[in-house]
């Protein structure tokens, strides 16, 4: 099929579905339809740009295009068009893809089920077993659904705590958060920059692998701002630091959590005994911190959020309330109006939290705390893993190992493990005044996915299908789950080629 | 209403009198400025009053100055005495512009000049998902000024945000290194009496100097009332260095003396390029007073325990504004104590000319800035090899400085040095070696004793004639209104005798109008060289001017008033030909005439 077919097969189902997953589509005509009409002349004669010359990437709309509104899905950039390309952007376009749109997601990246955003909630293609609509996962949700509905060929979002990795598990797609920092952070909009993490969708592992290439290995010099890729900073190899055939596959057995669903469990077993079938090991190991990742990340994530969306103020650029910017009073604080009415609940809430953990009463139990947390999350996977975390000196990590007797022996190049401990939620309970809508809810599907997002750590989510025969229920939307793949910092293609061997398979016990 | 008080009022003078005099001041500058542009002679003035309240100016000056000394005397002496009940304790803060091509964190030009909202990268108006690009180069001048003012410099230090919500803040948030780990801390800056401190002081004082720290300055705003303020970001993230001194200071004069030190220190270490005067740097002073002989206060700032509640005062502009902000609120302090209250810690502000602190902000603390480690930015590491690189080539300190000059290469008076030092920035110091050293161009191999007479020479001319120049003219410097080497010609000249000092003076007016001919040129074109006069020349002057006054004459012989031969040196100057009639030889001849020694 040409690319001109495909880019206008893409363009139709992103006008047949509604399923909400763009919040700027892409125009019926415009300058696009030639770009990809050279892509394929390039192609005919063997000379395409790229693995992604001519295809359609959809952009998360937290990050910046110069053609396009960046709304971060939000009241207060409703407007908003960016002066200036994201890297990635400008890395993509280079090689030849087009812009496919900018997807919907949760305000500023703040949420799992991609419901809060100004422009509504997005839609999942599938639905359960009873029929409802179900949560795309967050807040990459736009992205995902947008690959999954075949409206795109691969899709760029944001990954701060599993933001890319939970809607590829809700979605039946496939989610790479690379190692942080290995794609530029330039021109993705803040919310929680320690974290934030430029990640790729696609329909199997081959898509979000040519498309992650681009950004991971380009030499950068579009952008002159840019210093993440600047001489001094060479980004970790790409190529695996592969150090065993068969993999020694690692088994973090406090992922083995009460709440975790039997087709969640059962998916995670299978996708085990498939690795091991074919001639792989597998270790039990343990990372005893996980517990407390989640605590964790939710008092650093909303504490850097509150610091970024400080800035939000209508002044410069952005939607402004009406009327005078304070509360009317003589003391009164500034801007309440325009941030009032702007932010919407969930970023309200999360810069409470973050206002609140920062504050110099709270700072050293809940900020600094967290921060030490993180560090023991970042040290048990280093014992784990028989790579060494090549941005740490060997013997720092060692010496204040205390714990490391327990996984000694049973050093892994990767983790397997499940990528949230439940299939989607519906639509119908995250919504509204749902008792079921509590955000705790909404924060506990992040539990296996914010690890690797405080260590710094690339993951991938992949799906697989459960065979009816080993399903008790046979509920039809029971049988996929996102598997997720993590592996040391700089090991993101040994970390996508074990993805490749799970991804799309239908398991059975037998 | 605008007349001078009648005399009786002044003997009155007390305390309370401060505000009843300066109106009396103020007036009479105003009096003569309104009557300039209608009425050019000064006397006319006068007229305005009415004959029977007529006070001649120059008796209506003297009582004015009586009444200001007087006034001065009261303040002094009911300063000396709350001092002897309360001690003072102050602490200065400063924040200085560091002279630097690009802003802290984007690659924007600082220029202050330019249009506004020109010189503005995204970062530095918080656009999203723009980074900050921390230019290293903005850390030279800090590190400098760090070195200069004896700090240790930490290996690593940190940036950390500060949050709050204002206009000229776009951010929100600003990126600096904050408590708790500034990158320079443990320094000192030592105040001398020709410093300018307060006399009890001594003759030398050394305040310590708490932390130095990178900051960034925020936008320009301008408020256009009702309701409207314009905002300028020009200036938004250009980088600042704090400088925080202990609270170690127990006078007002010894506090501006402190800032103007450290502004001296800044400037000649290369750190900074404007001072105060075109607000590149601003000062906050912290404040409290305790009883002497009593049990010490409750509070401790910065290690020192013991003192009373302190309150800060804001955003000082002016050397002047430093010495009487603090008075003035050590006063109010005295008095809230006094009258039983309790002094709250709180923000104030002071406005110039004013007699009171005014309250800007309540307790100390209320503001949370919530600093937090600033996840873009990677720890700073500042490596040995850099700052003993940057501590080789550092530029002279100001109390060095101070010593050569005086010393005697240089053999200047401190009074000499001092301006020499602080003016134009550094500026005229500057100008003034460029002097010496064509002098010493011109004739390489002095001795060192005519070097040093030279240097001297050079010291006077700069200062003095030149500078008598600038203010006469109402110019500010350029170092090319009299090219330095023409200044050194006009020196080695006159110190050769070739030329008369009134001549020196004469061609350095007509090189101050733009005349650029060489020195060496001029001279000789416009006949101004000195033709030595014969002895008979010198004899027949003297004669001529004796033969016309000999009662004088014999004033002298006979009641030895030897003070009349200037006069008659004065006579033959100006009857001689212009510039060829040297004093000391008309003297010479003179006595030998009149007294009849050689």
């Amino acid at each position: 099929m040409s690319l001109l077919r495909e880019a206008e097969r893409c363009l139709a189902n992103q006008h047949a579905h509604n399923l909400n997953a763009f919040i700027t589509p892409l125009s019926r005509s415009g300058q696009w339809l030639d770009r990809v009409k050279e892509a394929d002349q390039r192609s005919e004669k063997g000379t395409p740009k790229s693995a992604i010359d001519g295809r359609l990437i959809s952009i998360k709309d937290n990050i910046c295009t110069r053609q396009l509104p960046t709304t971060c899905a939000s009241g207060i950039l409703d407007k908003f068009t960016s002066p200036f390309n994201a890297t990635v952007v400008e890395q993509l376009e280079g090689a030849g893809a087009v812009i496919a749109g900018k997807t919907n997601l949760d305000e500023f990246g703040m949420g799992s089920h991609s419901v809060h955003s100004r422009f509504g909630p997005v839609k999942n293609l599938r639905r359960d077993s009873a029929g409802h609509e179900i949560s795309a996962g967050g807040s990459s949700g736009g992205s995902a659904v947008a690959v999954a509905a075949e409206q795109c060929y691969a899709a760029i979002g944001t990954d701060t705590g599993g933001s890319v990795r939970l809607p590829a598990a809700y979605t039946g797609t496939v989610g790479f958060k690379p190692s942080y920092g290995l794609i530029s952070r330039w021109g993705v909009v803040a919310y929680a920059n320690s974290l934030d993490t430029v990640g790729i969708l696609g329909t199997n592992t081959s898509n979000p692998f040519s498309t992650t290439t681009i950004p991971a290995t380009q030499p950068v010099s579009p952008n002159p701002h840019d210093h993440e890729f600047s001489p001094s900073y060479k980004p970790p190899p790409l190529s695996t630091r592969l150090t065993s055939k068969p993999l020694r596959i690692g088994v973090p057995l406090e992922y083995n959590i009460s709440e975790l669903t039997p087709s969640v469990r059962t998916a995670w077993l299978l996708s085990l005994a498939h690795l091991q079938k074919q001639g792989h090991t597998i270790h039990p190991v343990s990372l005893p911190t996980t517990k407390h990742a989640l605590s964790a990340y939710y008092v650093l994530a909303p504490a850097e959020a509150s610091s970024n969306l400080a800035k939000y103020d209508g002044v410069r650029y952005g939607t402004r309330a009406d009327g005078p910017d304070g509360n009317g009073q003589a003391d009164g604080v500034l801007y309440s109006n325009t941030r009032g009415t702007g932010f919407g609940s969930e970023v309200q809430r999360r810069i409470l939290l973050g206002t609140f953990s920062l504050s110099a009463d709270s700072m050293d139990n809940y900020f600094i705390q967290a921060q030490r947390v993180r560090r023991l999350v970042q040290r048990d996977f280093n014992d784990v893993f028989s790579a060494q975390h090549p941005l740490f000196d060997a013997q720092a990590a060692h010496s204040d190992s205390v714990g490391a007797g327990a996984s000694a022996g049973a050093e892994v190049d990767v983790i397997v493990c499940p990528t949230a401990p439940s299939s989607p939620p519906r639509l119908s309970d995250l919504t509204g005044d749902s008792e079921k809508s509590s955000p705790l809810d909404a924060y506990v599907n992040d539990v296996f996915t914010v690890p690797a997002s405080l260590a710094g750590l690339p993951a991938i989510s992949v799906p697989v299908t459960v065979a009816e025969s080993s399903q008790d229920s046979g509920a039809d939307a029971e049988e996929l789950a996102g598997i997720q793949v993590v592996g040391q910092y700089g090991d993101d293609e040994l970390v996508m080629s074990v993805g490749e061997l799970l991804a799309g398979n239908r398991l059975g016990e037998q | 209403m605008l007349r001078p008080r009648p005399r009786g009022t002044i003997r009155l003078l007390d305390r309370l009198s401060c505000p009843v005099t300066r109106p009396q001041i103020l007036y009479l500058q105003f009096r003569q400025f309104s009557s300039l542009p209608t009425r050019s002679a000064p006397t006319s003035s006068s007229s305005v009053q009415p004959d029977s309240d007529r006070v001649p100016l120059r008796k209506q000056l003297k009582q004015e100055a009586k009444a200001l000394r007087a006034q001065k005397r009261q303040r002094k002496e009911s300063e000396e005495a709350s001092r002897e009940i309360w001690e003072l304790t102050v602490g200065v803060e400063i924040h200085a512009q560091l002279d630097t091509t690009a802003k802290l964190f984007s690659r924007a030009a600082t220029s202050a000049s330019d249009l506004p909202n020109s010189n503005v990268a995204l970062f530095d108006l918080a656009f999203p998902g723009s980074q900050p690009e921390f230019q290293a180069a903005t850390l030279l001048p800090a590190l400098r000024a760090a070195i200069a003012l004896n700090c240790d410099i930490q290996p690593v230090s940190r940036f950390d945000r500060k949050h709050y919500f204002y206009q000229d803040q776009p951010s929100g948030d600003i990126a600096n290194p904050a408590p708790p780990e500034p990158f320079a801390r443990n320094g000192y800056v030592d105040l001398y009496d020709y410093d300018g401190i307060a006399r009890e002081d001594g003759e030398r004082i050394r305040v310590d100097i708490k932390q130095v720290q990178l900051e960034q300055d925020t936008a320009k705003s301008q408020e256009y009332p009702p309701s409207s303020q314009l905002l300028d970001f020009n200036r938004v993230s250009h980088p600042l260095i704090e400088v925080i001194t202990m609270p170690q200071i127990h006078t007002p004069a010894t506090a501006a003396a402190c800032v103007r030190k450290l502004q001296a220190i800044l400037q000649a270490c290369g750190a900074v390029t404007t001072g105060m005067e075109l607000g590149g740097l601003r000062a906050d002073v912290n404040v409290s007073i305790r009883r002497r002989g009593e049990a010490p206060g409750n509070n401790h700032y910065d290690g020192i325990t013991g003192l009373g509640q302190r309150t800060e005062i804001k955003n000082l502009s002016s050397f002047k504004a430093i010495e009487d902000a603090i008075i003035a609120e050590k006063n109010r302090q005295i008095a809230v104590l006094e009258s039983g209250g309790v002094v709250e810690g709180e923000t104030r502000g002071w406005t110039i000319g004013s007699t009171e602190t005014r309250r800007l902000r309540g307790k100390e603390g209320a503001v949370d800035y919530r600093y937090m480690p600033d996840p873009d930015i990677p720890p700073l590491v500042i490596g040995e090899d850099l700052i003993s690189r940057l501590q080789d080539t550092l530029p002279t300190a100001p109390d060095q400085l101070v010593v050569e000059l005086t010393g005697p290469e240089y053999g200047l008076s401190i009074e000499d040095a001092k301006p020499l030092i602080e003016l134009d920035d550094g500026a005229r110091l500057e100008y003034y070696q460029d002097v010496v050293d064509a002098l010493h161009s011109i004739h390489p191999g002095q001795d060192d004793i005519t070097r040093a007479a030279l240097a001297r020479m050079a010291g006077n001319w700069v200062l003095h004639e030149l500078g008598g120049l600038l203010t006469k003219a109402d110019r500010a410097w350029d170092s090319e209104i009299i090219p330095a080497r023409s200044l050194a010609d006009l020196v080695d000249h006159l110190q050769r005798k070739l030329i008369t000092g009134p001549t020196a003076k004469q061609v350095l007016a007509v090189v101050f109008e733009g005349d650029h001919r060489p020195i060496p040129q001029m001279l000789e074109e416009d006949n101004l060289l000195l033709r030595p006069l014969s002895r008979e020349e010198y004899l027949a002057l003297a004669e001529t001017a004796m033969a016309q006054n000999p009662q004088m004459v014999e004033q002298i012989r006979s009641k030895n008033q030897l003070g009349k031969l200037g006069w008659f040196v004065g006579q033959m100057m100006r009857t001689g030909e212009k510039g060829r009639v040297e004093a000391p030889k008309a003297e010479e001849v003179l006595r030998e005439l009149i007294l009849g020694k050689a």
